[in-house]
């Protein structure tokens, strides 16, 4: 009898533990998913709501791209974070769930600029915005209320499951795409089909929804709640007094930077090199990051597992260094598995096609240039010189440097070199999984509750959304100072790994120095 | 390993005082060399976003490492 009253408690509780973790990651993942549909649909949102010939609109989509990234995510941390610790966990992540899902959805049903006019990039601006500020509230209440629910010696492992939905959210939106795309085809998925995947989010944050207003609010919350114990100021209490400020610092400066520049190299900036630096087709550089993504994503579980075994800095720190040691090598490698110049050409399988057509009062020339090469790769380069027909125009554009043909180089990587591909970026996602799988439970031992929820967003905020959110940025930027001239190829494809190695190494200094692994059974009060 | 931290810390209050000057000379340097668009919203955000992120956290975490803040932490 009493081994049955046992089995049945054990019971309850391993579902009960199921529910919670899935109640917070699932509603997570819808969040990332949203937040990345924009980023993946960049180029055609771009063409839909921001014209290029429209330089406000053009300025907006500037504004749109980074501000919701590196700006606003850190206020929706600080807004949402004091909600959390005022009125609760449960609530605040159910309120940011809403938004991010509505302003997703909205954005599938805004009218293009052609309809509407300038209106339409205003109101996409301002749902961008708005979904910055619900990620920012989203991830530090689920990462709370999971903490807060797991036992001293599980919370790395509970609150791993928290970590997958980063990438699981990036795998989502590239698979749903991609099914989509192909589904409807490339002139209905531009026309109109884009609008599917923004569209398709309000079915799963109904769901979300649903499952998070079954869930109870966080035990130790609900105890502070009870005794009166809360904090009445969250944002004075958590960065006007020093004892806490300093934990803010140390999260920041030796932990959450270096882990935002790992984790955006590894995803994002591995994407963009293979698409831009080794020309490496869309659709095949998409299955590359989407195949490593899904391989190395067991590994935020293992990590987080293992930092409830030998600590949290261990192995963010190990995660860092290695990352910081192996990038060059892991990108050379890369460059090279797709560099042309090392290839042998079967020149008589090279063929060229010209198609010459009117478009309106331009002429256009289209240069098709194929190549097959002794390994399997195939290559094809698009060039499209648009002229204007009438001569003084075509002179004034000519004067102005603005006739230069548009340029696509697509290189189809063979099988060997595909999976070779697929084994770099893996390394770099079992870094990711390193420096992220334990971080939250790392943030959420080192404040207490009464103020666990602004304090733990702020720094995560600013070193994924500012640090790396720059990535992209500033690497574009590092490797374009390596160009000798405006038509040339860069001196040094590799120069903008120089950014995320610098944060990287600056944070595991700071992180090995001032951090103590002696938080991981701690209890959090 | 205390007076590391402390040696360090200044180490740290430095580095965040030094990136400000050197942020804004280096963009006032590219702007007159190529005043695009491009560059200003490159420099805009460097300036305006994170010189200020990096050397408030880093002037702050070096002046309470200094004092000693971090020293309980092993």
């Amino acid at each position: 009898m009493a081994n049955d009253v046992t089995n049945v408690s054990q019971t309850e509780e391993v579902t009960s533990t199921r529910r919670v973790i899935a109640a917070s990651s699932v509603g997570t993942l819808i969040e990332w998913y949203d937040f990345y549909i924009f980023g993946s649909l960049a180029k055609i949102i771009s063409e839909q709501f921001f014209p290029k010939d429209n330089p406000t609109a053009a300025l907006l989509a500037t504004l749109a791209t980074f501000a919701a990234g590196f700006v606003v995510r850190p206020f929706g941390a600080l807004f949402f974070g004091r909600l959390g610790d005022i009125i609760g966990r449960k609530y605040t992540f159910l309120v940011t769930l809403v938004i991010m899902g509505g302003s997703t959805f909205a954005i599938g049903l805004v009218p293009g600029y052609k309809t509407i006019g300038f209106l339409a990039p205003a109101i996409v601006f301002i749902l961008r915005l708005l979904q910055g500020l619900a990620l920012g509230g989203e991830y530090g209440g689920a990462a709370t209320y999971v903490a807060e629910h797991s036992p001293a010696g599980k919370r790395g492992f509970w609150t791993s499951f928290i970590q997958t939905t980063a990438t699981l959210g990036l795998f989502v939106s590239l698979g749903v795409i991609l099914i989509v795309r192909q589904t409807l085809g490339i002139e209905a998925f531009t026309d109109w089909g884009w609008r599917v995947p923004f569209i398709l989010s309000v079915f799963l944050v109904a769901i979300s929804v649903y499952i998070r207003m079954k869930m109870s609010e966080s035990p130790l919350f609900a105890k502070l709640k009870k005794e009166g114990k809360t904090s009445a100021n969250p944002l004075a209490e958590s960065f006007q007094k020093k004892d806490n400020l300093k934990m803010v610092l140390l999260a920041l400066l030796g932990a959450t930077a270096g882990q935002g520049v790992v984790w955006y190299t590894g995803q994002f900036y591995a994407l963009s090199f293979l698409q831009n630096a080794c020309n490496v087709e869309f659709v095949q550089s998409n299955y590359i990051i989407s195949v490593a993504l899904i391989i190395g994503t067991p590994f935020f579980v293992l990590f987080g597992a293992l930092s409830d075994k030998i600590g949290r800095k261990y192995i963010m720190m190990a995660g860092m260094l290695i990352a910081v040691l192996a990038y060059r090598p892991i990108y050379t490698m890369m460059y090279d598995e797709a560099n042309l110049k090392t290839k042998t050409e079967i020149t008589d399988q090279t063929k060229v096609e010209v198609k010459k057509e009117l478009k309106g009062t331009d002429s256009l020339t289209t240069t098709v240039t194929t190549k097959a090469f002794a390994d399997g790769t195939t290559y094809k380069e698009t060039v499209k010189a648009t002229v204007p027909l009438d001569p003084a125009k075509k002179a004034e554009l000519e004067a102005a440097g603005k006739l230069k043909p548009e340029t696509k180089k697509e290189a189809t990587l063979p099988q060997s070199s595909f999976y070779k591909m697929i084994g770099l970026v893996l390394i770099q996602v079992i870094f990711v999984t390193m420096v992220y799988g334990p971080i939250a439970a790392f943030l959420v031992e080192i404040f207490p509750t009464r103020i666990r929820y602004t304090s733990m967003s702020l720094p995560y905020h600013i070193g994924n959304g500012v640090f790396g959110g720059l990535v992209p940025l500033i690497s574009t930027r590092l490797v374009e100072a390596t160009r000798p001239g405006p038509d040339l190829p860069p001196a040094d494809p590799l120069a903008g790994l120089w950014y995320p190695i610098l944060i990287a190494a600056i944070c595991f200094v700071i992180g090995s120095l001032y951090i103590s692994n002696k938080t991981n059974n701690l209890d959090v009060e | 390993m205390s007076a590391i931290k402390k040696i360090a810390g200044l180490l740290w209050a430095v580095m965040g005082a030094g990136i400000i000057p050197l942020a804004i000379m280096q963009a006032m340097k590219e702007i007159a060399t190529k005043p695009s668009e491009e560059n200003w919203i490159f420099w805009s955000i460097v300036i305006v976003v994170l010189t200020p992120i990096i050397s408030f956290s880093l002037i702050t975490f070096g002046v309470f490492a200094l004092k000693g803040e971090y020293d309980t932490i092993e």
